[in-house]
């Protein structure tokens, strides 16, 4: 372990151990004033997972799936891609990713803030019951679908199926809109919104887009609608 | 859950493609235990042409051979043949078609299946882990310029070498495909080309890929035009790879259900459904990058020596 004017920094190394091993060394060291610097990823699958503390976390390479889920609390900065599931379920604390994420980043997240310097891939932010997910490049097919709280903003384009059936979840775009989903629509970003983004921007050293549209649901498919009834009778 | 894996080398045609995506499956491997396979492809060729055979189990090996030898009379010159655990490897100097070859020696009611056949394709597999691919069949020492690679979880067909993959395009010669989903749309696939005539040696979904895309080439479209068509022709959640001598690829339904990263570098492509196996094999280089659904890509081997690489990126 080494000692500087930022705090104590120590290493651990991932390699060919077994990643039960590798969190339970990481979540042993966790300490608000500490770096912890894991070496050698591999892209290894579940790394950083159920980190229930604060601390910092840095990743020398690209992670697997699911890295970071079920983070309360800690930062984790991955210095390369991460595939699948990246950050779900996060309750609180900060996953940064620094290349791409893979499908479904940000999934179910209920807090905390997911930042992806690159692009995701499909289902970013499904089903977000709160937190941020500040996309720096685009976004893939069905992004924000059934977000029931929180943001995402896409600085690039956005994929088809945008926002779908969103309950509370608001999405910002910076870029293209290939297709918005069922019942979602734009409207104008209020004051508060302004200030909130240029908060996230400036926080995570990432250019606001010239011009952010926003897409909340249009609550049509919030209440169910009698009229329907015979549609579902038969689709059901 | 299937792994699924493929590189081509920007830089030269005699690249160790066996050993590299040995390495990638045995990085995969977890995602499908039962089988594995790969379909390499060589850069130079001298004009003969190489057929992966597997024999009957129902006959000892040398009648088997001998039939073999019997069936490709004037169709084709044998200049060697080499058994490799259930199959024989025999170079050819072909004077008939890849359809010829099929014809002669898959007769109906018998068990011979060509399991490949191309000018560049070498196409090997079996059951079991990654790792047996090598002591088998030598995959280790195969060269080449670009390949594809599997690895089979099973569900819903059953697990031997025909139902393993990769899937040679049953005969249109040096096509292979990997296939990691379902096609959902299998049945009315398979019911419309036996109508026409193909037979089908498995009762594997992922099949029908290459059947499709043969198909496709037979009407005269480019491989591209044939892929593009994929994207809506094929039901179900796929993402596939396929290869020829010239280009290699992928091609994701339209939800993108099945997992794919890419990695491209000045020196190579690399493709696999988790970027653990890029990186077992390949090492850090290179951002991943996964794409959306609905999309496909195909990358162009280099030419000749001494070509550009410019013409890497299709």
């Amino acid at each position: 372990m080494t000692v500087s004017a930022e705090g104590t920094s120590v290493v651990v190394e991932v390699g060919d151990r077994p990643i039960r091993d590798v969190n339970r060394e990481i979540r042993s060291l966790l300490d608000p004033g500490r770096t912890i610097t894991v070496r050698h990823p591999g892209a290894h699958h579940n790394i950083g997972v159920a980190l229930l503390a604060p601390g910092r976390v840095v990743l020398e390479g690209s992670a697997g799936y699911y890295c970071g889920g079920m983070n309360d609390g800690a930062t984790i900065e991955i210095r390369g891609s991460a595939g699948w599931g990246v950050a779900e379920g996060m309750l609180s604390g900060t996953v940064i990713v620094d290349g791409n994420a893979g499908s479904s980043a940000a999934a179910s997240i209920r807090g905390g803030e997911v930042v992806v310097r690159g692009d995701c891939a499909a289902r970013a932010g499904v089903s977000m019951k709160g937190g941020l997910l500040l996309i720096a490049g685009n976004a893939g097919y069905m992004t924000g679908f059934m977000a029931q709280k929180g943001v995402i903003v896409i600085c690039g384009n956005a994929g088809e199926a945008l926002a779908d059936s969103m309950y509370e979840g608001v999405v910002f775009v910076g870029g293209e809109i290939a297709a918005l989903g069922n019942d979602a629509v734009i409207e104008a970003p209020t004051a508060d919104d302004e200030l909130k983004l240029a908060d996230a921007f400036t926080r995570h050293g990432i250019a606001r887009p010239a011009r952010l549209r926003k897409i909340v649901a249009g609550r049509e498919l919030w209440n169910f609608e009698h009229s329907e009834l015979e549609t579902w009778r038969h689709a059901l | 859950m299937c792994g699924i894996a493929g590189y081509l080398s920007k830089t030269s045609t005699d690249e160790p493609i066996g050993r590299v995506l040995l390495d990638m499956l045995t990085g995969l491997a977890r995602r499908g235990p039962d089988s594995a396979g790969m379909a390499c492809f060589r850069g130079g060729t001298d004009g003969t042409s190489v057929a992966w055979v597997r024999l009957p189990t129902d006959l000892d090996p040398v009648t088997a051979e001998a039939i073999v030898q019997e069936r490709l009379a004037g169709l084709a010159e044998v200049r060697s043949l080499e058994r490799h655990g259930d199959t024989v490897r025999l170079q050819l100097w072909l004077d008939g078609s890849a359809r010829d070859v099929s014809r002669a020696l898959e007769r109906p009611g018998e068990d011979f299946e060509v399991v490949s056949l191309g000018e560049h394709l070498e196409l090997v597999k079996q059951v079991g882990a990654p790792g047996g691919l090598a002591a088998t069949y030598g995959v280790a020492q195969m060269r080449g310029s670009h390949g594809i690679g599997h690895t089979r979880l099973s569900t819903e067909s059953k697990v031997d070498l025909s139902h393993s993959q990769p899937f040679w395009a049953h005969g249109a010669a040096d096509i292979a495909t990997v296939h990691n989903g379902h096609i959902t749309n299998y049945d009315r696939l398979r019911r419309i080309y036996e109508q026409q005539g193909v037979r089908f040696f498995t009762e594997n979904d992922s099949e029908v890929i290459g059947v499709y895309l043969a198909d496709q080439l037979g009407r005269g479209r480019t491989l591209e035009q044939a892929v593009a068509n994929s994207l809506d022709d094929l039901d179900g959640s796929f993402t596939y790879l396929v290869a020829t001598p010239d280009l290699i690829g992928y091609a994701r339904d339209p939800f993108a259900l099945k997992p794919l990263v890419t990695v491209e570098t000045d020196t190579y492509v690399a493709m696999a459904n988790e970027e653990i196996a890029i990186r077992a094999a390949l090492g850090d280089a290179g951002v991943a990058h996964e794409p959306s659904g609905h999309v496909y890509r195909l990358w162009k081997r280099r030419a000749s020596p001494a070509a550009d690489t410019a013409d890497a990126a299709a």
